[in-house]
This record gives C-alpha cells, sequence and structure tokens, in this order.
C-alpha cells in the first residue's frame, strides 16, 4: 500500500471499513433491524438545491441554496480539508463551535453542518458545508456596487448593528481577529451580521469594562491575524499581548469605508500599511501610542517618519461627532482606544441624524464575491437604480435611495420605542426589532428535543434523519510537497526534525518529532509534549488557518478586497513562529 | 456571565434507555465495565500528554457521548481505543494545547502495552518508560493516523458537531469562592475541601448513570462541593446555599448519592479487572461475551 490515505476502501462510510477490515461477520450491526443506517449525525446536502456559486478563490467557495424543507435561502461554505495530515482543520472546527455557542441578531447564525459524498474514481470523500442563513449582501461588496452611497442614518444604523455584535462578542471573550468589510454580511431586512470566525479564538483575558478601552491582556497571542488594510498598528509592529481593540480598529476602517465608499488604508504591504496608517492618523509618540517603541516593530524597522494627525482633513465632510468616534476608533493607543459598548453610547448615535431602523433602509441587488465583478469599473458610471426598487422604503414612502443627496429626512425614527439606539448597549431590549423578521433560537436543545425541530427520539447530536455519516472526508493527498514554502518530510519516512534549538517547539500541528529516542534526554521529554507549549500553540492553529487558504499570489494585487492574512505571511511563519 | 456558556447539550431518556451496544448484545454491566475501562484509558492518556484536568475531563465526555444512545457508536464496532484516542486528540485540538497526532499516537500505543490499573497508576514522570518501547514506526504511525482522522470526522459527524463540553471544574472553585469558603492565603482545610471537591468530580466522570451527560455542570459543581464539605466537615453559609447557584434540592439530592455511588461503584471495577485486564478490543469483547454465555 503506497499510502495508507489512499486506501480506498477507508474512505467508506462509518464501520464498513473503519472497524470491520477483519471483521466482515459484523457489518449487519451497522444497520438496524429495518435496514436502516443505525447512525444519523450530520445530514446530507441533497436537503439543499444549490442556486448559484457566491464567491471562490479568496476564501475557497461558498454556494446560495434553498433548504427542500424550509424553502429559506442559505449559504453553504465549503469546509476546505487541505491538511488531512491533521484531519479536521483546526480553524473550522473552532468557527463552527464558536458559532454553536453564540446567539445574537448581530452575529452570523450556524443552522448547521451538511455533508456531500462525493465518489471520485474508487474513493470515496465527503465534504462539509456549513449552512448559515443567506444574507444579500456583505458590506464590502455592497459598497462596490456603483448604485449605492450609504445615508448617514444608514451608516449610523449599520454602525450600531456591527457594535451591538462586537459588545456581545468581547462580553463573551472572543476575539473576532478579522473584522473586515468583507466580513459583515447585511440582509434586505437592513440586518448586519458578523460572520467569518475563522480566525477567532477565546480571550483569555478580562472582557471590556466601560470606560476602560480593552483593557490589558496578560496572555500572548499570534499576532498573524486581521486582514493587513484592517490590522491595528499594535499587531503591525507585533505586539503579542493584545485585546480585543484589535477588533475595534477594524470597526473604525469600516467605518471610514462607509463614508468614502472603499477601504481606507490600503497598504500593499505591511510597512506600507504601517506607513499610511501614521499619514492618517499620526504617527506614534510615547504620548499617543505609549510604549511602541518596545515593541519589535513593522518589518525590522522601528522608526516612522513624523507626520500629524490628518484624520480631520481626510473626513472634512463628516460631522464632529462622526470624526470624534472615528478618533477614538482609529486610536493609536490601544489601551485607550473606545471599546464597543462605550462606542455604542457615543453622541454620534443620538445626534440627528438619528440611525435608520433596519426595517427602512433601501434594498439593494444582491452583492458579493461573484456580483460585484461586473461593477468593476463601472464607479463612475451613471448609477442604475438600486434592484429592489421601492421596496425599501422609508415610513412616509418619501425614501430615495442612491446617489441623491443623504436623507437626512429619513430619521424620522427617533427611537420612539426607547430602545434604539440602545444607550445602555444590551441587545436584550433591541431583540423587538428583529423578533419576526430573525429568529434568534437557544443553540441547543437541552432538556427538550422535541421543542424545536427534532423528533424527540433523535439524540442530541443526531438530529438529522437524512444521512449516515459517511467516510472521512480526507482527500487522497497529492504527490508532492505541500503547497507550502516549507517541504516537510514526506510521506515515506519520518519527517525531519525541524526544531529549532529551544527544543519542543511545536512546529503547527504538524509532525516535528524526531524519529529516533536514542537521542538526549531532552529529546525523548518531547513524547509528551508538555503545557509549556501553550502560548505557541495558540500560533499553531492559525497556521492551520494559513494553510486551508490557497495559494495567493500576485494577483493580490489586482483586486480590491484585501484578503485575511494568508499566504504572503506563509512565508513568514516560521520566523513568526520561533519569534514570540 | 450569559449562562448558554455554562450549559450542555444533555441526552434524552430514550438514548439513556437503549443503546447501540446494547442493540449488539451487549450486557448492559458489560457496557459499564467498557465504558469505565474506556474512561481510564483516556483519563490515562491524558495526564500521560500532562493535558490539564478540564480537558481530559472534555474529552472523556466527548467519549462517553459517542457511545451513548441507540444512534451512537457501538463498542462491538467502534474500538475504545480509537475513540478515546480520536476524543483527545479533537477535544485538545480545540484547547489551548493541541497534540499532534503523533504524540497522542505515541501514548496510546504505550498504554496498549502497560495498561495502568487505575488512572491514579499512571506514571508520574519519574517513572515515565522508556519512549523506545512504544515508539510507532512510520508504517504502523501512518495507519494509525489514518484511523485516528477516520475516527475523529466519525465522532465529530456523530455528534453533529456539537464540540462544547463545559466541565465543573473551574465552576466548582468559582462557587467555593463566592461562598467564602477559599480563604487567602488558603488553610489545610480549605485546600483539602477543593481538593475533594475537584475529585468527587473527576470520580463522577466514571459514573455509570452518565451523571455528566444528565446533569448540567452547575449542578455536578454543587454536589461535589456539598458532599466534599461534609466529608470534610465545613460549614457552609446558609442553609440553602445551593438554591443560590439555581440548583433544587431534589436533584442535589440525586447527584449526592450518584457521586457516592459513582466512587463505590469505581472501586468495584478496579477490583474486578485486576487479574483479567478489562475487555477494550472487540475481539476482547466477544471473548467476554461468550464467557458470559458460557456460565449461564
Ligand atoms: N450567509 C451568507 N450569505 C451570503 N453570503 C455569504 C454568507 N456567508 C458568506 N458569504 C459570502 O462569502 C464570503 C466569504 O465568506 P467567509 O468570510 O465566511 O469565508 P472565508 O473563506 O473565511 O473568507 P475570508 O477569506 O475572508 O476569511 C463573504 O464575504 C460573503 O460574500
Ligand atoms: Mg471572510
Amino acid at each position: 500500500m503506497a499510502s495508507p490515505m489512499l486506501n480506498g476502501s477507508s474512505h467508506s462510510p462509518i464501520g464498513t471499513a473503519l472497524v470491520h477490515k477483519n471483521q466482515p461477520s459484523k457489518r449487519s450491526l451497522e444497520l438496524l433491524p429495518n435496514g436502516q443506517p443505525r447512525f444519523h449525525g450530520c445530514s446530507s446536502i441533497k436537503r439543499y438545491n444549490i442556486v448559484s456559486k457566491l464567491g471562490e478563490g479568496t476564501f475557497g467557495e461558498v454556494y446560495k441554496a434553498v433548504s427542500l424543507k424550509t424553502n429559506r435561502a442559505v449559504a453553504l461554505k465549503k469546509i476546505l480539508m487541505h491538511h488531512e495530515k491533521e484531519g479536521f482543520p483546526i480553524t473550522a472546527l473552532r468557527e463552527i463551535k464558536l458559532l454553536k455557542l453564540l446567539s445574537h441578531p448581530n452575529i452570523l447564525k450556524l443552522e448547521e453542518v451538511v455533508v456531500e459524498r462525493k465518489k471520485e474514481e474508487n474513493n470515496r470523500r465527503a465534504i462539509l458545508y456549513m449552512v448559515t442563513p443567506y444574507m444579500d449582501h456583505d458590506l464590502s461588496g455592497l459598497l462596490e456596487n456603483p448604485a449605492v452611497r450609504f445615508s448617514e442614518p444608514q451608516i449610523k444604523c449599520y454602525m450600531l448593528q456591527l457594535l451591538q455584535g462586537l459588545q456581545f462578542l468581547h462580553a463573551s471573550k472572543i476575539l473576532h481577529r478579522d473584522m473586515k468589510a468583507a466580513n459583515l454580511l447585511i440582509n434586505n431586512e437592513g440586518v448586519l451580521q458578523i460572520a467569518d470566525f475563522g480566525l477567532a479564538r477565546p480571550y483569555d483575558d478580562p472582557a471590556p469594562e466601560p470606560g476602560k478601552g480593552g483593557g490589558e491582556a496578560t496572555r500572548d497571542y499570534t499576532t498573524m491575524v486581521v486582514t493587513r488594510w484592517y490590522r491595528p498598528p499594535e499587531l503591525l509592529l507585533h505586539l503579542r499581548r493584545y485585546t480585543t481593540a484589535v477588533d475595534m480598529w477594524g470597526v473604525g476602517c469600516v467605518f471610514g469605508e462607509m463614508f468614502k465608499g472603499r477601504p481606507i488604508l490600503m497598504g500593499n504591504s505591511d510597512l506600507d500599511q504601517a506607513q499610511k496608517i501614521f499619514a492618517l492618523v499620526g504617527s506614534p509618540t510615547e504620548d499617543n501610542m505609549p510604549g511602541w517603541s518596545l515593541l519589535p516593530g513593522c518589518d525590522g524597522v522601528t522608526t516612522f517618519e513624523q507626520k500629524p494627525n490628518a484624520l480631520h482633513q481626510a473626513f472634512r465632510e463628516q460631522g464632529s461627532s462622526a470624526i470624534s468616534l472615528l478618533n477614538e476608533l482609529l486610536k493609536l493607543d490601544w489601551r485607550k482606544r473606545i471599546n464597543a459598548m462605550d462606542a455604542i453610547k457615543h453622541p454620534y448615535f443620538t445626534q440627528v441624524p438619528l440611525p435608520a431602523k433596519p426595517g427602512d433602509l433601501p434594498r439593494f441587488e444582491d452583492s458579493h464575491e461573484l456580483d460585484r465583478r461586473k461593477f468593476r469599473g463601472q464607479k463612475a458610471a451613471p448609477p442604475p437604480a438600486p434592484a429592489g426598487g421601492t421596496v425599501g422604503m422609508g415610513p412616509n414612502g418619501d425614501f430615495t435611495h442612491g446617489v441623491g443627496p443623504p436623507n437626512h429626512h429619513l430619521s424620522g425614527y427617533r427611537g420612539g420605542n426607547g430602545n434604539y439606539p440602545n444607550g445602555q448597549g444590551q441587545y436584550g431590549p433591541r431583540r423587538d426589532h428583529y423578533d419576526g423578521r430573525q429568529q434568534v433560537p437557544p443553540v441547543y436543545d437541552h432538556r427538550n428535543p422535541a421543542s424545536h425541530g427534532p423528533p424527540p427520539h433523535r439524540p442530541t447530536w443526531a438530529r438529522d434523519v437524512n444521512g449516515l455519516p459517511p467516510g472521512p472526508g480526507l482527500p487522497p493527498r497529492p504527490p508532492g510537497p505541500p503547497p507550502s514554502a516549507v517541504t516537510w518530510g514526506g510521506q515515506g519516512r519520518a519527517p525531519l526534525v525541524r526544531e529549532d534549538s529551544r527544543g519542543g517547539q511545536p512546529n503547527g500541528a504538524r509532525d516535528t518529532y524526531i524519529p529516533s529516542y536514542a537521542a538526549n534526554r531532552e529529546n525523548r521529554d518531547r513524547v509528551y509534549r508538555g503545557r509549556d507549549c501553550e502560548q505557541r500553540n495558540d500560533d499553531r492553529g492559525d497556521r492551520g488557518r494559513y494553510d486551508d487558504r490557497r495559494e495567493q499570489g500576485p494577483r493580490e494585487l489586482g483586486r480590491r478586497r484585501s484578503r485575511s492574512p494568508d499566504i504572503p505571511r506563509d512565508r513568514d511563519r516560521n520566523r513568526e513562529t520561533y519569534r514570540r | 456571565m450569559d449562562l448558554t456558556s455554562l450549559s450542555n447539550p444533555l441526552v434524552t431518556l430514550d438514548q439513556l434507555s437503549s443503546s447501540s451496544s446494547q442493540l449488539d448484545g451487549l450486557s448492559t454491566e458489560l457496557e459499564n465495565s467498557i465504558r469505565f475501562g474506556g474512561v481510564q484509558l483516556t483519563e490515562a492518556a491524558g495526564v500521560l500528554l500532562r493535558l490539564p484536568q478540564e480537558v481530559i475531563a472534555q474529552a472523556v465526555v466527548i467519549f462517553t457521548r459517542f457511545y451513548t444512545g441507540p444512534e451512537g457508536g457501538s463498542f462491538l464496532i467502534n474500538p475504545v481505543k480509537d475513540v478515546s484516542a480520536a476524543s483527545l486528540y479533537m477535544i485538545a485540538k480545540i484547547s489551548a494545547i493541541p497534540q499532534t497526532p503523533r504524540s497522542v499516537l505515541n501514548v496510546y500505543a504505550y498504554l496498549s502495552l502497560t495498561a495502568p490499573k487505575s488512572r491514579m497508576d499512571a506514571p508520574s514522570d519519574r517513572q515515565r518508560p522508556d519512549p523506545e518501547s512504544h515508539y510507532l514506526t512510520t508504517g504502523a504511525y501512518l495507519a494509525a493516523r489514518t484511523t485516528l482522522l477516520q475516527t475523529e470526522a466519525m465522532i465529530l459527524r456523530a455528534l453533529s458537531f456539537i464540540t462544547k463540553v463545559v466541565v465543573p471544574h473551574h465552576l466548582a472553585l468559582t462557587f467555593l469562592q463566592t461562598l467564602g469558603v477559599l480563604p487567602s492565603p488558603p488553610t489545610s482545610k480549605s485546600r483539602a475541601l477543593a481538593g475533594r471537591t475537584i475529585s468527587h468530580l473527576n470520580t463522577g466522570l466514571f459514573s455509570p448513570q452518565l451523571l455528566y451527560l444528565t446533569h448540567q455542570p452547575t449542578a455536578l459543581a454543587v454536589a461535589a462541593i456539598y458532599v466534599a464539605a461534609k466529608e470534610i466537615g465545613v460549614n457552609l453559609p446558609c442553609s440553602e446555599w445551593w438554591e443560590v447557584f439555581d440548583v433544587d434540592r431534589e436533584e442535589l439530592g440525586f447527584l449526592v448519592v450518584g457521586l457516592g455511588s459513582s466512587r463505590l461503584w469505581a472501586e468495584q471495577e478496579s477490583r474486578k479487572w485486576v487479574e483479567g485486564k478489562c475487555p477494550l478490543t472487540v475481539e476482547e469483547i466477544m471473548l467476554e461475551m461468550e464467557r458470559g454465555r458460557e456460565v449461564q
């Protein structure tokens, strides 16, 4: 057998090959007396009708589909399995776990994970998809639509929802670490949801407190997070003890982007990114960013040209409260950068024009990665009418959206219900607004599975009737080295030592074991890797993430979107790992 | 803190009343024994990997969930060792300290040679055995890794990707603090109290009543504190203190009995398999079933 991974039979459904290679007599046990497979587990993709592809390339594949059961539109995001050596990708596992945990109107809900069984030659492989409710746009796509210009009440409405979602996330002690317009989804009901938890992780330090920004962290995290254009200065300078404030910087970038219609800080390298930031908000000093000079620096550079804060100038068309909030969000000092709960209370949201109600916002033509190609180069052309026409009219029927003057009159909504904007920053009361439009069911059925969805006899983990769990979805490994810059030990022999002299360095989730234990005692100890790796291990997950992505070469330059930290960083990966 | 983050999905009555293994003809008694052996194995492997007890406990719960109910895994189809290893590997992966397949598999290779009689017997640092004796050759390793990853995928699907397991250990310490019985600096009594509490929680993982699958972590924490305080003779503040943590008297009563009997049962099981090893492989289990039939 050339490689165990290629053993066809091992990809068949549960039990048939997995366990019974030598015990064919047991096969009947996998079936119930009525011939039904005994395991249920995830349901099959056959319950969905795929409508179209929403995106590819940048981020694996996302499809629009319709549930045959509920007739509702969903998005199916393919879980890429590039690293069959580690099994189910750690990032996907984290993302699924976090999404199942979180239940908030402004956070994308994971409905289920479904499986597609593919027959390839004599291999059966399973591909898994995450199912989320379909959202008509992502913010980046929406902003690229030349027909779209946001009014101030609309911007306020989206910002508030974004902040409510983040406040919940941070209160739940989770770092998102990939805040950017493309990861904010918006539907035609005006609801904004935070998506893409592929880089998210639990935050081990105290949740933010009122008036105290993001607080201080005590633990190191990997700095290889956040898409460059949205990456905060402290990450560019490689602060490892960062806080929830990294997400707030991203909010500032998105805020500015909503005014400008395009990302405001489009650096073409990490250093360029830092320089662009300093050109906009001023260069770091011990005053505006205490401790900055002690940080490792950006690509080895630790001195920057003196620049004043130019934010007022850059956003001079905006009112002073908008600029004030932008200033708070784009603070160099991560300790002083405003947190979500305080930002919600910023006067910007209580001054006229008041935030629009989500339901009163206009509808637009769907905009996603693939759609937006058609907009490219059109931005200057005469804007077509928004697809939704009059559907999204305001209460007075006078809301015309598009490239007209800002619709300040739309702001007839004055928080008359007293709960929007919600000064307390609690999402509880605001639920009313979403009720009926958006369900927020509990993540799990606890004791009473009959209360919704699954029939009572289903195991909690086997709610879906359709498929018998298929064989493990481990695609056969392509011959030759993996696409990363480093070559790891080939299939045929044990991986070579790749640990540095520090010893015990867990190199990603890869096998870095010394094949022979004849060596010294230090090596032996690695058999059972100790807890001392805790911090470094944080990196592993993230590296898994980069690994999950496709090689993205120079094409990036031509693109309008900045990608999540991925391949450009792949190259840095080792250096980074050892830097600590 | 949001309460849903402190709760677990629990099993249904249906899942408790039957199981895949029973459908395959395993007696409840033998099923309980095998589960006990599997939990022990998982614990021992976790200790060897130097995983924190919380992570080990989560893996044990995943292991236990997998074999529960008529639609779960069967001890006669899904080998204990594979499911144990994959549970540990998967849970460690989403913890702060992921483990490579290599570490996990080496540890299981070692344990298959020298199964410890109980988790207390897991070798200490000093007695750690010679790795040569259990280092897997490349071929064996690749095969074992394939099984490990396949089993991981199978568990994930069987559990519908519900990987969240809240274990009560940390919670119990917080409760003790809230109750004001963990002074700092700690006294010998408060140390003993905390120690006993955690130890009851660990014993509960072995429960044939599947306490971790039928009760929420808050209730488990409260019950463990209750039992530990009684044992050590620590007076807890007010009479109905458990109400503060939203646990009612009835559930507490049930769990106090459950934790107590778990311990007796664990001791009994450890004795039972002292000479003959607890059957864990499919072959061993089949043999044991044969023997059971002959005895009748
Ligand atoms: N529920 C959804 N409804 C509509 N579109 C969606 C949905 N989920 C994702 N998309 C589209 O797919 C894109 C990628 O999704 P997502 O960000 O979750 O994937 P990703 O591969 O992790 O991306 P990235 O490379 O940016 O990290 C989004 O920007 C959005 O355009
Ligand atoms: Mg994304």
